[in-house]
């Protein structure tokens, strides 16, 4: 899977490319629109991840311009401009998806492979890992081809993990994800453990090949056994 | 209170005194000069009887066909001495060609002829004449002091509008003037200086305020890209390491502490701009919105999330409150509410939602007592510092509320905390 990074800073920019480096993808970059320009009339990509303010344009001219030379890529907007109009004008202007600053390396990692599996395969490919999967309307979950019963938060948690194996995630970030937003004054995660471990029981008694593990409390990490 | 309206009641009130006081002096004179006119009519009249008197012609008969009428009496040198040579007095008098008493004008004087014989010599003519005129001097000064103060109240008002209307013009402007909206320009042309000046001013003031707000929006923007990337990069070079499971744990736990406090940060400088962007006015698109349906909502949700520590909530009265609002500002507002509530309630208690009318009412059971009602909506005011609070909450709702006119209250009331949101 190739990808570019659009993002004029640096730090950031080697986060990204070391974040989707160790997941396999290859990674490109370019600081500046005049650069991406460059590079995206020369190569094509699977996934463009494309920073709102540039030093000498907007990312959202770049997505006018990708559509004058009939570029079809996948583009997730990464911007600090955190606001409505701006998700809408670049959803308008043909983005995929769109994340917020600050965002979670785990949930980039996530939308990208997300982005690209809606792209290439319409949508009709189930996500799985190990021998768990989870149909892409992300309604049931199988483990070696046998339905698992769950309930809607622990369909939930598991969809989440799923599209973020071997990542850890912490309480905070799960509860929000899957609990909303409004969650961040929660200073007790008791009705996370509640969910978690009857979750990690169904899996166990389904003898699934994966486990999620609690890392010292801080939070949980999907891997194979 | 308009401005004509007070400048009328205050020309009305102030002339009121003053034109009184100037009638009063105005009929005083009148009847003064009336009274002085009479006077001198019987003066004239006792001069010619004296003169016919002394010069021995034929006195005329005493009432001599008119309602003047006299006496001529003889009296003594003492009685004389002891009169004044002149005196007038208002008393009752037999009229002889009226046949009764009327009230008349007398005047007395005393003179002596040349045989050394004193006479006191009295005249008297009736004052119903004078009563009328005097009535009728009243009547016109009354009625010209309520026309001529109708007339200047009337006469200043036309004049004020005539005169102010470019104020007026300028004011509707005013009055339709959004910053950061398309507005009309200002069409008020006037050759009055100082309405040039204030239209000019007007203009002015609204075009910077303008730019301000333009400067402002800019700032936020790049304030929030200048924040939050180095923010991201923190927290993501902590969950970069973080994913390295050979970390020992209390390493692992220093980190999640960090990650937790630099989420703590960036959550509050995104509140902060937040903040800043309702005060702006930029959540301007509004739709009708069913408070309600979203407390339910957000109510279940909450009672969840809180279920280990035994809070529930409870909806009472109507179904329904739909108000004219942003959706995304009408969820920050109801979920801030409901989270406070729930966050500050002791365990096991019940967070009342209360809809009655356009009110919705949110309590709950207060761990400690009341809150300071004027500080608890302002910015990091805690009233218990509370772990990962950012102190922003009730800030942002009072900020919706005055965006979109709500009204919003705080009260204490028997071991309960309340927050009214008033449609």
């Amino acid at each position: 899977m190739k990808i570019l990074v659009v993002e004029d800073d640096k730090s950031l920019r080697q986060i990204i490319r070391e974040t989707l480096d160790a997941e396999g993808m290859v990674v490109e970059t370019a600081p500046t629109y005049a650069k991406a320009m460059l590079k995206l009339e020369d190569y094509s990509y699977d996934c463009v991840l494309l920073d709102i303010m540039l030093p000498d344009g907007s990312g959202m001219d770049l997505l006018d311009y990708m559509k004058s030379i009939g570029k079809r890529e996948n583009v997730i907007i990464i911007s600090a401009k955190d606001s409505t109009d701006d998700k809408v004008l670049g959803l308008d202007k043909g983005a995929d998806d769109y994340l917020a600053k600050p965002f979670h390396i785990a949930e980039l990692v996530a939308r990208v492979r997300s982005v690209v599996r809606r792209k290439d395969h319409g949508g009709e490919m189930a996500v799985t890992f190990g021998n768990i999967a989870l149909r892409p309307d992300k309604s049931a979950v199988t483990v070696a081809g046998t339905p698992l019963d769950l309930n809607r938060k622990e369909l939930d948690i598991l969809a989440y993990f799923l599209t973020r194996p071997n990542h850890l995630v912490n309480k905070q970030t799960l509860a929000e994800a899957v609990w909303g937003d409004h969650i961040d004054q929660v200073d007790n995660f008791d009705f996370l453990y509640a969910q978690m471990k009857n979750l990690r029981k169904k899996m166990k008694d389904a003898c699934a090949d994966v486990e999620i593990r609690a890392v010292y409390g801080i939070g949980y990490k999907m891997t194979k056994i | 209170m308009k401005l004509v309206y007070r400048l009328a009641l205050r020309t009305l009130l102030l002339l009121f005194p003053i034109m009184a006081v100037w009638g009063f002096f105005f009929y005083r004179a009148m009847i003064a000069e009336v009274v002085d006119e009479t006077d001198d009519t019987l003066e004239d009249y006792s001069e010619s009887i004296i003169r016919r008197a002394l010069g021995g012609d034929r006195l005329p008969s005493i009432s001599n066909g008119s309602n003047n009428q006299y006496y001529l009496t003889p009296i003594s040198g003492e009685e004389a001495a002891a009169m004044p040579v002149i005196s007038y007095k208002d008393s009752m008098t037999y009229i002889i060609e009226k046949g009764e008493k009327e009230p008349a004008r007398i005047m007395r004087t005393v003179f002596v002829n040349d045989m050394g014989q004193h006479f006191m010599l009295t005249v008297a003519t009736p004052i119903i004449d004078r009563q009328d005129l005097t009535r009728q001097i009243f009547y016109w000064v009354v009625m010209l002091y309520f026309v001529l103060l109708l007339t200047v109240v009337v006469v200043n008002m036309v004049i004020f509008y005539r005169s102010l209307k470019p104020l007026y013009v300028l004011l509707d402007w005013l009055d339709s003037y959004t910053v950061g909206k398309e507005n009309a320009p200002l069409v008020n042309p006037t050759s009055v200086t100082e309405f040039q000046k204030l239209n000019d001013a007007a203009v002015k003031n609204a075009l910077r305020h303008e730019r301000y707000n333009e400067q402002q929006k800019v700032f936020i923007g790049n304030a929030s890209h200048e924040v939050q990337t180095p923010v991201a990069i923190c927290l993501n070079r902590v969950e970069m390491m973080m994913e390295d499971d050979s970390l020992p744990e209390n390493i692992m736990q220093g980190l999640a502490e960090l990650h937790t406090t630099l989420q703590h940060i960036s959550r509050l400088n995104r509140s902060l701009l937040l903040l800043t962007r309702i005060d702006n006015g930029q959540f301007s698109d509004v739709a009708n919105i069913d408070l309600c349906a979203m407390a339910r909502r957000y109510a279940d949700s909450f009672a969840d999330i809180y279920s280990h520590r035994g809070i529930t909530c409870e909806m009472r009265g109507e179904k329904q409150m739909h108000i004219m609002i942003n959706p995304t500002m009408a969820e920050m507002l109801v979920s801030n509410l409901l989270k406070n509530a729930f966050v500050h309630s002791p365990d096991g208690a019940t967070v009342i939602v209360t809809v009655t009318g356009m009110t919705m009412d949110f309590s709950n059971v207060a761990e400690s007592g009341p809150l300071d009602g004027e500080k608890v909506f302002e910015r990091f005011y805690q009233g218990s510092k509370r772990e990962g609070s950012t102190g922003l909450g009730l800030a942002i709702c009072s900020a919706i509320c005055r965006a979109y006119g709500l009204g919003i209250a705080y009260f204490y009331n028997d071991g309960t905390h309340h927050f009214t949101v008033r449609g």
